[in-house]
């Protein structure tokens, strides 16, 4: 059994020593999975979906809170409703489906139904049931999760009562929601619709690293950068540039709950990108946003919500979430999202950027998604802790600087470096609290 | 030339060996230069994607320099996908013409390609339907497009070219 010591030792943090170390054990251990399932992933905020994909009255979508079902709907009432998708006669699932329009949901077993507030509008036959008298007081409604909140358009919810209100655990982070959302005419963002799902044979902690990481790019992707290279040579776009004072290079910002966010500076991009295409909607931001909120509109930036989503604005846009299915098994889904309302072009090129590099079939993520699995059978290896978490520990921590100051944020941690920096401190939020909730855990059971 | 559907089925087995024997450049050469090579994606249970413009698909290439490049990339021997290359068997059968008259011949064929990584040594099954548009002016049949309608779509790491 999984003791407290044995919790403990999974993170040595003594950054003011040069060390940071996560045992290997943590992305093998089934124990740990099974403490990260239910006191991670089914204790923190989930994004279940966007509000744009379920706009009207009893739309839904079927989605999961770690390992268990939920539905989604848009209740009569035009509000949201969330409830564990399992009927309350027998717990069979109530919605098979992944997304759709109806009123009811009726449960094929025996057929009881609910509508989409969740109510129980029909148990089939109760007359003739025999039922006892008690039954007429139970309750017989979808249970609905702990807590749901949005966030400019993103939904999340909770199957614990005690998170914090949405917006506090986002913190500064939703900035980098802001910068995404904001490059919409009407402030929305929807799915681009042809979503996908793959699976990779390693511990839902190698995605949620390689998102913070730029130091890989070059080595693992350097069949891609050899592709980047000939496709800018062969193009003559006349592409955007930054500042020519601005210090090109890249970097992070850490915030409480585990969140973080990269990103980069580059004189020239090496590709174009959807927002830089439409000088119509750029005018517009800039007048309603100003310079600097622009400048970090174009800019590279991964945003990493601790536990499991991810925000890409690169070349396309994407948003992935993570389901640990195994210690060495990860469910993973894949959505390009886009403001609505840009330009058809800009859409149609936000759509090839996106084919292009993300997906097990795109350029990129396939060979990120190989080397996980490489990660994964290399840690059986008895060969201690990793050296995997030092890059940035030399100098002293940022804390305030240009970058921060343009967004409007005060970080917990800011690195900034080289183009070929690649920093691993911003790697350290999301383990901290990792490490404080399995304690946490580690105290109760 | 007037081809039958024998003709038209040598050339996607012969395809299908290209790629099994990874013969890359053949295999390119059965393409025509502005070839449309696309594995669309599903939109849920039962549609698939239609506009390549307005929605995502796995693969959309609408030339043959950008299926050059998937080749470039695993002949660079940098891609880690490709190192190892999966071992693939590609089954072909069903073929059959979706429409006569129509020129390019519009043919249909149903695929399994079973795949083995030797890193892993894991296996696995791609299955599905193929759209093809043959053009048949020339001495042999040459694709003018590939539509691949892959029904699992729960993707295990990786997918390419090679492994459709
Ligand atoms: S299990 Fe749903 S009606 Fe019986
Ligand atoms: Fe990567």
């Amino acid at each position: 059994m999984t003791s407290e010591s044995a919790i403990g030792s999974l993170l040595i943090d003594r950054p003011q020593d040069g060390i940071f170390e996560v045992a290997r054990r943590a992305f093998t251990d089934p124990e740990i999975f099974a403490l990260e399932q239910k006191y991670i992933f089914e204790a923190l905020w989930t994004f279940v979906g966007l509000e744009t994909q379920i706009p009207r009255a009893n739309d839904f979508l079927t989605t999961h809170i770690g390992s268990q079902p939920v539905l989604l709907t848009r209740k009569s009432d035009g509000s949201v409703g969330c409830f564990l998708n399992t009927c309350r006669h027998r717990g069979t699932i109530v919605c098979p489906f992944k997304h759709g329009r109806q009123k009811f949901h009726v449960c094929r077993y025996h057929g009881w139904a609910y509508d989409s507030d969740g109510r129980n509008t029909a148990v089939t036959e109760e007359a003739d049931g025999q039922y006892p008298e008690s039954f007429r007081d139970k309750n017989r409604d979808l249970i609905p999760v702990a807590r749901l909140e949005s966030y400019r358009g993103l939904i999340f919810a909770s199957l614990s009562p005690s998170v914090p209100p949405l917006e506090e655990y986002l913190g500064q982070a939703a900035h980098f929601i802001d910068l995404i959302v904001d490059q919409s005419p009407v402030g929305q963002v929807e799915f681009v619709p042809g979503a996908s799902s793959y699976t990779f044979d390693a511990n839902w902690k190698l995605q949620f690293e390689n998102g913070l990481d730029y130091y890989h790019f070059n080595s693992t992707h350097s069949s891609y950068v050899d592709i980047l290279k000939n496709r800018a040579v062969s193009s003559n776009a006349d592409l955007p540039r930054e500042d020519s004072a601005e210090r090109v290079g890249q970097g992070s910002f850490s915030f409480p709950h585990g969140h973080a966010v990269n990103w980069s500076i580059k004189q020239v991009s090496a590709y174009g990108r959807p927002l830089s295409n439409d000088q119509e909607n750029l005018n517009r931001l800039t007048e309603q946003f100003g310079r600097d909120r622009v400048k970090w509109m174009l800019r590279q930036r991964n945003l990493t919500i601790f536990p499991s989503l991810q925000l890409i604005d690169i070349s396309s846009s994407q948003l992935r979430t993570w389901r640990p299915l195994a210690p060495d098994k990860t469910e993973m889904t894949s959505h390009c999202i886009a403001p609505v309302g840009e330009s058809a072009e800009s859409r149609r090129m936000r759509i090839r950027g996106y084919e292009d590099f993300f997906n097990p079939s795109g350029l990129a993520t396939s060979d990120d998604n190989v080397m996980y699995e490489y990660c994964q059978t290399g840690y059986v290896a008895e060969a201690g802790n990793t050296l995997g978490y030092l890059r940035g520990l030399g100098s002293d921590p940022v804390h305030d600087g240009p970058h921060a100051n343009e967004v409007g944020i005060t970080p917990d941690e800011y690195a900034f470096g080289a183009p070929t920096f690649g920093g691993e401190t911003n790697f350290h939020a999301g383990y901290r609290e990792w490490h404080r909730l399995l304690l946490n855990a580690g105290q109760k059971i | 030339m007037s081809h039958d559907l024998s003709s038209i089925s040598a050339a996607i087995y012969r395809e299908a060996r290209l790629l099994d024997q990874k013969s890359w450049k053949e295999w390119l050469l059965m393409y025509e230069e502005d070839a449309v090579y696309w594995a669309p994606g599903w939109l849920n249970e039962y549609d698939l994607v239609d506009d390549p413009d307005r929605q995502v698909s796995l693969i959309y290439h609408t030339n043959r320099g950008q299926l050059a490049e998937r080749i470039s990339r695993i002949q660079s021997r940098k891609s880690i996908t490709a190192l190892p290359l999966p071992r693939t068997v590609h089954v072909i059968s069903n073929v059959h013409f979706l429409d006569e008259k129509q020129s390019p011949a519009l043919v249909s064929a149903s695929f399994v390609v079973h795949v083995f990584d030797p890193r892993t040594a894991r296996e696995h099954c791609h299955f599905g339907h193929y759209e093809f548009l043959f053009s048949l002016s020339g001495e042999s049949p040459t694709i003018a497009s590939k539509k691949i309608i892959l029904a699992n779509d729960r993707i295990p790491t990786v997918v390419d070219f090679y492994s459709l």
